[in-house]
């Protein structure tokens, strides 16, 4: 708000004083642009720690922009982008989701109170089984975490929001949408039954033919796309977006894990979404990836295990974060060796693509294979035995307060002490060749996940004062704490002891009653707790004694700065570390003489601008300057929106989209009305579904301005480009992963054996041509809006879009020749990878070209000339297309 | 190291030193309790020193004397709202523990990886010695291929000491084939073959199970293992030639089971 962007200057100003830092070049040149003094015109109310108010937001609204309605109404919850409100939302959300798997394990294990019950249908057990897995590792671990991210991560780090608010509120909305599809799952026939690993070629509609398998896949679709624009939102925000003196080694160790589980995340959701992908075009089209004999069940495998691995730290690192903190908090204590956690947890993150195989030391790899993935495995738990002692020690000479988040927290690491030390058992091949698929690896599992549960919930309590502004009642927290441990270690325990039952099974040996009985008790007590906790936290929502800013001792992080809760836009001025601690630099100290020579206010061009015109702000957050220093500088939109209706809508859409396409199968529909059915669900769901994107790309909407305090090392890469960079190192991994299915698939058979689809590489010849000279145009497209050219920028988009269209023709035809030669999607393996790979380069192609009509629509407007990023953010894209068919062209037509 | 060699020396070890030799399941045994005592022992260690120091540093009116004495230090340096965070002192501690917790894996992990090499080592000597059986699994049960080609469906039988390979694979999808009292276990992946060889070394009857869910009948897709004194097993082996065991006449073969010397997992 107004009031931050006017202390800019201080910042910027003391910084060529303390220069020397790496980025202090970068700064000085945002400094030149403060001292413009456009910012400090802007408003004009601001006083030192001035609360912010909404109202006053609201008083700013402009036509085109949505008014941010107060806490108390409900449209306020469908339309916010804060990330606080958004927090609250994935909190939320994902207990209900808890409470969801919950009752699934609840209903297994009454299943298993006898050892031949007759509670569950083999059937419903699997299906329990499968959705019990699901719902807990994707739709309550990460995002129960990632409600604390939301909410903590931009505070810790002094940011006013992340640095895509709209994109945020829509991972939410895609994530809750993907939650309920997976709900509609189970009233389509049957959903997922196969496990959580959903192992191949079981997953297929041979075995599993019900429409609910296809949606739950395509729930796990949708869930993947929430994630992965999650993932470049938070990555840009982190490493764009610190306040200044936040260098790396600063940042709050919460923020750390954070920060290394989404780069996780973006890598391992990427594998992922090949797999599902994969699997349902093996499902919706027919393709044959799966079923091929002799290479489909190993490749799902593969795939599943490469994402499925870094899954377990995606999980438990957030938890780690957590315990780190509230150690420090409630003992008093710096972090013994802090930097060697840092290190331990990076070490980890790198090295955990590279364990998966250890999943699959049954399936006849070679020792040396194995032996490489023993050693691995062993090594990536070594980093944790230093982290787990770097915990324990930082609690020596500490004022230990044994509040409900310590507790919790202290009780996660014992768990995770007896879950690491169960997993080294495994890490032993000749072990594990017995421990596979025995109740020893639930065992194991659930002493991680759940510990690492165990964490977030002590979490929950630690930021509840600040979420809410209530504290909880203390006594009954501890009585949540002594029944969820003493629950917890009664229902997986016990599955140590009763090791040798296979997993997955209805029905076991009944020398194994009295612990399966045991867990089952356990189970039970552990469900109960949270009642307690559910209790707890709800009344005191209305009847909690006021927190006040900083209720903990001994914190020390930022979000404890400010009230409970905190203000719409966070911060009473700039947050700063500058000095070597946290300030709020305000007004007064701008106008301290001596200091921000420049700054003085009144001196001003601003409000000469405002030729931002109507693109999409998520785009327009301001970077380098260098080409248009006053952007953003107009005092009636120097704010920030937090209000924006359509990612609700196109969450909405994309889940409309869903539903229709489940009913397809095997590249066609069901026989009669419920074909019909879906049939008009998919086109409906695609029209609504188009234009909730055009009303969201045309909405005006600013994120959060720069410059930033810390951006390193990313000072010279705009918000919006490096979200562009990282969404593409995504989409690398994606094309990777198909490209390594194709390699694999081809390996299995027999490299020189595979039959190359297309026997005449002429269409693919021309159609890199193609490609190749529409990279010229995008680039000369964009030197002409550069130079303000409307009719060469409208000339050079043309181009670009004759040839993308050019492109698809071509292959058109090309593929229309093969079918009619009989060589289909189902026809082969050989033609499944050639069809799924290069159509989905071919999907990517149109996206490419729609986004070029909507440009071409608007640049006919005048759009564009005074600010040509997004045509070099879509340049980006477009050659990074074309990049990618320059791999696919030989491996599918040559070689 | 010290203690590794304290623990390992405990267990029974059969002839030839520190590596375990035997049977697969007594290869499994005696890791596995090495393993139990020795992680046991760590983690109890790890867990009463995280409870003694939470005990001994908790905040409390009795401790308030004691932060004026030998800890003045500690307590005058209690973090504050806003501070940079720096690295906690203690890192000499740290480290100490750090080596030996990684002591102690990678001995555990070096020594059983030892084991690794002998268990997939064996099939070295005398090749025709070893019976191989083929394996197929399907929803939802086993059928086993003899040398002679004969067939059996929901039975395995196989000599007292001798080597068996099993080679398994599947018709539909992922099954896995373990006999968790011999300890033998594979993976069955259509399209696909492994293998795991084991020495039975006593008679009776053992059961079989899936260990990958694997669709409706996944629990109950269990198999019956016999194992047949030699010669009783050469004089069955003789007569199969001609009959073979289909899944029509399966529940025939389990009459002869009447020799059960030893039962798991109850019966179905
Ligand atoms: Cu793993
Ligand atoms: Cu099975």
């Amino acid at each position: 708000m107004n009031d931050e962007t006017r202390h800019r200057t201080e910042p910027d100003g003391g910084h060529t004083t303390d220069g020397g830092h790496a980025s202090a070049g970068e700064r000085t040149t945002d400094g030149e642009h403060e001292t413009d003094g456009g910012r400090a015109t802007d408003g004009g109310h601001a006083t030192a720690g001035d609360e912010l108010d909404p109202s006053r937001i609201d008083g700013h609204a402009d036509a085109a922009e949505e008014a941010f309605p107060p806490l108390g109404s409900i449209k306020r919850w469908f339309v916010t982008t804060n990330h606080k409100d958004i927090g609250i939302l994935y909190t939320l959300t994902a207990l209900f989701f808890l409470v969801f798997g919950g009752v699934l394990a609840l209903l297994m294990r009454v299943q298993l109170w006898t050892p031949g019950g007759n509670f569950l249908s083999p059937l419903s057990y699997n299906q329990a089984v499968t959705a019990h897995g699901l719902l807990m590792v994707f739709w309550f671990l990460s995002p129960f975490a990632f409600g604390f991210a939301n909410y903590v991560v931009p505070l810790q780090i002094g940011a006013k929001d992340l640095a895509f608010p709209r994109l945020n509120a829509l991972s939410y909305w895609l994530y809750l949408f993907s939650g309920v599809l997976f709900g509609v799952s189970f009233f389509q026939g049957q959903s997922l039954a196969g496990g959580w690993t959903m192992y191949a070629p079981l997953n297929l509609p041979t075995y599993m033919p019900n429409v609910g398998a296809t949606t739950a896949i395509l729930a796990l679709v949708l869930f993947v796309a929430s994630v992965t624009v999650s993932s470049v939102n938070f990555l840009t925000t982190m490493h764009r977006m610190r306040a200044e003196g936040l260098t790396y080694w600063r940042l709050p160790l919460f923020t750390w894990t954070i920060l290394l589980t989404v780069w996780m995340m973006l890598f391992a959701f990427a594998a992922l979404l090949a797999a599902l992908l994969i699997l349902t075009s093996d499902r919706l089209l027919g393709t044959t990836y799966f079923a091929a004999e002799g290479s489909g069940s190993l490749l799902w495998a593969h795939l599943f295990w490469f994402f499925g691995h870094p899954e377990v730290y995606i999980v438990f690192f957030p938890a780690l974060g957590v315990m780190a903190e509230t150690f420090q908090t409630f003992t008093g204590r710096r972090l013994v060796g802090r930097k060697w956690f840092i290190l331990a947890m990076i070490l980890v993150a790198v090295q955990s693509f590279a364990v998966w195989m250890h999943h699959m030391f049954l399936t006849g790899i070679n020792l040396q294979v194995k032996t490489l993935f023993m050693a691995t495995t062993i090594g990536i738990s070594l980093p944790f035995d230093l982290m787990v002692f770097a915990l324990i020690y930082t609690m020596i000479k500490g004022r230990i307060r044994f509040t409900t988040p310590f507790l919790f927290s202290f009780g996660a690491l014992v768990l995770f002490i007896i879950g690491g030390i169960t997993g080294v058992f495994l890490g032993a091949i000749v072990l594990d060749y017995e421990f596979r698929g025995t109740y020893w690896v639930v065992a194991h599992f659930h002493y991680v996940m759940v510990g690492g549960v165990t964490a977030l919930i002590g979490g929950l309590y630690y930021w509840f004062p600040k979420m809410t502004g209530r504290m909880y009642d203390e006594w009954l927290g501890k009585v949540h704490f002594g029944l969820f441990f003493v629950g917890f270690n009664l229902l997986y325990f016990p599955m140590f002891l009763a090791w040798e039952t296979p997993r997955r099974v209805i029905e076991y040996d009944p020398a194994f009653v009295t612990w399966h009985q045991l867990a089952t008790v356990g189970a039970f007590v552990l469900g109960a707790s949270f009642l307690v906790m559910f209790w707890n936290l709800s009344r005191s929502l209305f009847v909690g004694e006021e927190a006040g800013d900083n209720p903990w001792e001994f914190a020390t992080t930022a979000e404890w700065a400010v009230p409970s809760p905190p203000p719409l836009e966070n911060f009473p001025g700039t947050p700063s570390y500058g000095s070597g601690s946290l300030r709020f630099l305000t007004t007064e100290r701008a106008l301290t003489p001596g200091e921000g020579s420049g700054g003085a206010p009144g001196v001003a061009d601003g409000g000469t601008t405002a030729a931002v015109g109507g693109i999409d702000h998520d785009l327009d957050s301001r970077g380098l300057g260098g080409h248009d220093p006053d952007r953003s500088h107009d005092p009636n939109h120097g704010h920030e929106s937090h209000a924006s209706v359509w990612p609700f809508v196109v969450g909405l859409a994309s889940f409309v989209v869903f539903l229709g396409l489940s009913g397809f199968r095997d590249g066609g529909l069901p026989p009669g009305m419920e074909g019909g059915i879906y049939a008009g669900i998919a086109v409906v769901g695609t029209a609504f579904l188009a234009f909730a994107l055009v009303g969201m790309a045309r909405q005006r909407f600013r994120g959060p301005a720069g410059p930033f305090g810390e951006s390193w090392p990313f000072d010279g890469v705009e918000n919006t480009k490096l979200g562009v960079w990282i969404f593409l190192a995504s989409d690398v991994v994606l094309f990777g992963a198909f490209i390594g299915a194709y390699v694999f698939t081809r390996v299995a058979h027999g490299w020189v054996d595979w039959h190359v689809v297309p026997h005449d590489p002429t269409p693919g010849l021309v159609n890199t041509y193609l490609l190749l000279t529409s990279s010229f145009s995008v680039v000369l497209a964009l030197v002409a809006a550069e130079k303000g050219s409307r009719y060469g920028l409208l000339a050079g988009l043309t181009a670009t879009l004759v040839l993308g269209v050019g492109f698809l023709a071509n292959k058109a035809i090309e593929w229309n020749e093969l079918f009619h030669e009989g060589l289909t999607l189902s026809s082969s393996v050989e033609t499944s990878t050639f069809y799924l790979t290069t159509g989905l380069h071919g999907a990517h192609v149109l996206v490419g070209l729609l986004i070029v009509l909507y440009m071409m629509g608007r640049a006919a407007r005048g759009a564009y000339l005074d600010d040509e990023r997004p045509v070099e953010y879509f340049g980006l894209y477009w050659h990074f297309v074309d990049i990618v068919w320059l791999f696919l062209f030989p491996l599918f037509y040559i070689i | 190291m010290h203690t590794v060699g304290s623990v390992v020396a405990v267990v029974p070890l059969h002839g030839e030193g520190i590596l375990p030799t035997g049977t697969r399941a007594d290869v499994f045994r005696e890791i596995f309790w090495v393993f139990l005592l020795l992680g046991t022992l760590v983690g109890v260690v790890v867990i009463v020193y995280m409870f003694y120091n939470a005990y001994k540093y908790r905040d409390g009116g009795a401790r308030a004397g004691a932060v004026d004495g030998r800890e003045r230090g500690a307590a005058d340096d209690r973090p504050t709202l806003g501070e940079l965070p720096t690295g906690g002192g203690g890192g000499r501690k740290l480290f100490l523990s750090f080596a030996l917790s990684t002591v102690i894996v990678i001995s555990l992990i070096a020594w059983t990886y030892g084991t690794l090499l002998y268990v997939e080592a064996a099939p070295t000597e005398q090749e025709d010695d070893v019976l191989e059986i083929r394996v197929e699994a399907y929803q939802f049960g086993w059928a086993f291929t003899y040398p002679n080609g004969h067939t059996a469906d929901g039975t395995l039988r196989v000599p007292q000491g001798e080597t068996v390979e099993l080679v398994v694979t599947s018709r539909d999808v992922f099954h896995n084939f373990g006999i968790p009292e011999l300890r033998v276990k594979a993976d069955a992946i259509p399209g696909q073959t492994t293998t795991a060889r084991f020495t039975p070394s006593e008679t009776g009857t053992y059961q079989a199970n899936c260990y990958e869910l694997c669709g409706a009948g996944h629990s109950y897709m269990t198999a019956e293992v016999v194992v047949m004194e030699p010669d009783d097993y050469e004089r069955w082996y003789e007569n199969t030639a001609s009959n073979s065991e289909t899944p029509s006449n399966a529940t025939t073969a389990n009459s002869t089971t009447a020799n059960a010397s030893a039962s798991v997992g109850g019966d179905r």
